[in-house]
């Protein structure tokens, strides 16, 4: 998941918050996959992807032109990406309360197996057993979002996200268990 | 290659494959459309505007009919005190 492709150029970015839709296309070209890769460490449900995906984007688009330093739109973006995400998460924990039904009967995991590899399954296993803030940070360190960038994207310090990600790390490395230690 | 990172790998590919074709067309329609169809900020204060005039005047109307009520009350318990006072100082006499 780590990120190779070059950060847009400024124009571009200028260009998408002026309202033109084809700058704003080439935009969401360039970071759909990022942002699905994203999604999925987070939600952990593949049929959701898309729909999630297409509300962040939407948001970028309605939103852009209201970033003032383009400079930043990556973190921008992730950050409005990882406050979707929990939100949907938290929406859904909220339905729970009103509707009678219980979170296995709404959110069926995803069998083992259907989603591809072992390595996969036990990667997703082990993301389930996180809360969802510290799978965000996991995504954004695998987006190769530097300590500082991840800083910025959560509004919050670089030595408490050192420490979080150290907790994070601590956590996914007791849940995973790669199918070749087996 | 390690293994986690093969895993975290494979999650970008798998999520990756879920986008159907031409989901960056979509999302630009389905923002410009939501767009257009979202109420400009005028409208909305309009509404809000005309909904608090209304629910004042509602609140002020209930508010002097209710005080009207009141004082009538007050009035006629005056005068019958008036009349019964009346009515015994005749008696008296």
């Amino acid at each position: 998941m780590e990120s190779s492709q070059p950060t847009p150029p400024v124009e571009l970015i200028l260009r998408a918050q002026r309202g033109e839709p084809d700058a704003q296309r080439e935009l969401i070209l360039a970071y759909q996959h990022r942002v699905a890769g994203f999604v999925y460490a987070i939600i952990g449900r593949s049929d959701s992807i898309e729909d999630i995906a297409q509300l962040i984007f939407i948001k970028m688009v309605r939103a852009i032109d209201r970033l003032q330093a383009p400079a930043q739109f990556e973190s921008w973006l992730f950050r409005l990406a990882r406050n979707t995400c929990i939100d949907h998460l938290r929406r859904q924990k909220l339905r729970r309360i009103f509707l009678p039904f219980a979170p296995e009967h709404e959110n069926v995991p995803e069998p083992s197996g259907a989603v591809g590899s072992e390595e996969l399954d036990a990667l997703r296993h082990a993301l389930e057993q996180l809360r969802p803030q510290d799978r965000a940070l996991l995504a954004l360190v695998q987006e190769g979002r530097s300590h500082a960038e991840i800083a910025v994207t959560l509004r919050s310090s670089v030595a408490a996200v050192k420490a979080r990600l150290h907790r994070a790390r601590e956590h996914l490395r007791e849940h995973y268990q790669s199918p070749h230690e087996n | 290659m390690k293994t986690e990172t093969r895993a975290w790998a494979q999650l970008q590919r798998h999520a990756s494959a879920q986008l159907r074709p031409g989901f960056a067309d979509r999302v630009v329609r389905a923002a410009r459309a939501g767009a257009e169809a979202v109420p400009s900020l005028l409208s909305i204060f309009t509404l809000s505007a005309a909904t608090a005039a209304l629910c004042l005047l509602a609140v002020t109307l209930f508010n002097t009919s209710s005080r009207d009520t009141g004082e009538s009350d007050f009035n006629l318990a005056g005068w019958q005190q008036i009349a019964a006072d009346s009515e015994e100082f005749a008696v008296n006499l």
